[in-house]
């Protein structure tokens, strides 16, 4: 029989130690990540800057040794590539010139002013999360710098991700990639929406709302999310898909930023518009109209027209595409 | 256990922790072969809980965990339970270990890998998507070799700063 006793100290102290764990998860689950926790958090954020800022000076040669190492294999390819790339890049040079140029003159003819650049605030990679399932990078620019939750993030290739939490110093930014991210995204070539799925380290998945509309290899997909600005490049589309019973149309996309491997990154100073995505989200379904019975009735108006009925479906269908915002599912 | 040992020894835990946890996030933050890097915070708890007394030892697992848990978005306790979980793990085996240091490396590979995947279970089964990363595998058992690579320079080392004597350690005269 089972006795008190005959549990020796070390495993009740384990026993102990994983009750206060599943406690803190519990507590901590409760509160979404704000609370005691996010306090906790934020406070030893602040107090663990400055060691990563001394620890990440000493070892950042060490570190770009050892990448400039291990890139050496791949020189050559590379440097095949780029010559590719820039011959490319020069040709699209010249085409976007030529594009801007006659946008300009529409825009003077039409007199539509030309949208104003978004400011944005420089920073650099500070660190990475302590886990191979953290998909989040620690940056070294936080609240006295201007930055607040949820803004956008980006490198010189497209989008990185969004600021979900900022203290004094830094704040931290989650990947696109991270498993719970999904982002509203637009094909340019077609202008065809869907939604863009990141799965860690491996390729994001896309789908596609049309299912008829055809992607191709190499598409590059823009955000259409509400979250963030309209027409940042997001990924490029890596295998070519079409419906094949016109269900669904499901292809794989890589980010077009470097996400594993960015080091300076820019903050948009651009927070979304709440009402407008708030209204969305509640609506979750278009409204369907539906005409009052023909016959005349009590609520047939003085010239004989039907009434018509306003009736709002899709309650509480969890979380889905609404508009052109997509959520993020789960903690992370 | 004389006075200046113990707090020898406290220092050595605090420290050690610390700068495993600062190196985990900032080493790697570029460097990262085959997208991946090795569990230090886990491998810096395996060496501690090798000499340190029981309590202590599962103490410092919870520590080093919670430390993880608030430098991160994960669940607050998720690394703490699973750094308690190991450190309990060596203090059943240590014994055993210490017979037959040829038993050192795949122990400390098994306990990685069983480690790293009871953190993604857990983070799964609490709503953190941890499995629904496509390259999980990998993540967990690249950080398990790297940590097996480490085994050779991080075990003694630690032997020696915490001032315990054994056949592993080449620093000691």
């Amino acid at each position: 029989m089972w006795r008190p006793t005959s549990v020796d100290r070390p495993t009740g102290v384990f026993i102990g130690l994983i009750v206060v764990s599943l406690v803190l998860i519990t507590v901590d689950l409760r509160a979404s990540g704000a609370g005691i926790g996010g306090t906790l958090r934020e406070g030893v954020q602040d107090v663990f800057t400055p060691v990563q800022r001394v620890v990440s000076a000493g070892t950042r040669p060490v570190a770009e040794f050892l990448e400039d190492l291990s890139d050496i294999f791949s020189l050559r390819g590379e440097n095949r590539r780029l010559r590719d790339e820039v011959i490319e890049l020069d040709r699209r040079l010249v085409e976007a010139e030529n594009l801007q140029t006659r946008v300009a003159e529409l825009e003077a003819i039409l007199g539509v002013e030309a949208p104003a650049e978004l400011d944005s605030i420089v920073a650099q990679v500070l660190a990475v999360g302590v886990s191979e399932f953290d998909h989040s990078r620690v940056i070294d620019r936080g609240r006295s710098a201007g930055i607040t939750v949820d803004m956008p993030v980006i490198d010189e290739g497209g989008l990185v991700g969004r600021v979900i939490s900022v203290t004094d110093d830094v704040s931290r930014v989650r990947l696109i990639t991270d498993p719970s991210v999904r982002v509203a995204v637009r094909i340019e070539r077609t202008g065809e929406t869907g939604v863009l799925t990141g799965r860690g380290s491996a390729p994001m998945v896309l789908e596609m709302f049309n299912t008829d509309a055809a992607v191709v290899e190499g598409d590059t997909l823009i955000s259409a999310d509400g979250r963030f600005p309209a027409g940042i490049p997001v990924a490029r589309v890596l295998e070519p898909a079409r419906s094949e019973v016109g269900f669904s149309l499901r292809t794989t996309a890589e980010p077009t930023a470097q996400v594993t491997r960015i080091d300076f990154v820019r903050v948009l100073v651009f927070t979304r518009d709440e009402a407008g995505i708030q209204d969305l989200e509640d609506l979750e379904r278009p409204p369907i109209i539906i005409p009052a019975d023909e016959a005349p009735a009590e609520g047939e108006s003085e010239e004989g027209l039907p009434t018509e009925t306003t009736v709002p479906t899709g309650e509480g269908e969890g979380e889905g595409v609404t508009g052109t915002s997509v959520g993020e599912g789960g903690g992370g | 256990m004389n006075t200046a040992l113990k707090y020898r020894r406290a220092a050595v835990v605090v420290v050690s922790v610390i700068l495993a946890a600062a190196l985990q996030t900032t080493l790697f933050l570029r460097f990262r072969p085959f997208d991946a890097a090795p569990a230090l915070v886990m491998l810096v708890v395996i060496a501690l809980a090798r000499h340190l007394p029981a309590e202590f030892a599962l103490f410092t697992g919870f520590s080093a965990g919670l430390l993880e848990d608030l430098l991160s978005q994960s669940a607050l306790g998720l690394w703490a339970l699973t750094l308690t979980t190991v450190a309990y793990i060596v203090v059943r085996i240590r014994d055993r270990l210490e017979e037959d240091f040829s038993l050192l490396a795949p122990f400390v590979f098994g306990l990685t890998v069983g480690g790293i995947t009871l953190f993604a279970v857990l983070g799964t089964i609490f709503g953190e998507k941890t499995l629904a990363d496509a390259g999980f595998v990998r993540k967990i058992l690249v950080p398990a070799v790297y940590n097996v690579a480490l085994t050779g320079l991080v075990l003694p080392l630690f032997t020696w700063a915490l001032g315990v004597r054994d056949k592993l350690n080449p620093y000691q005269a």
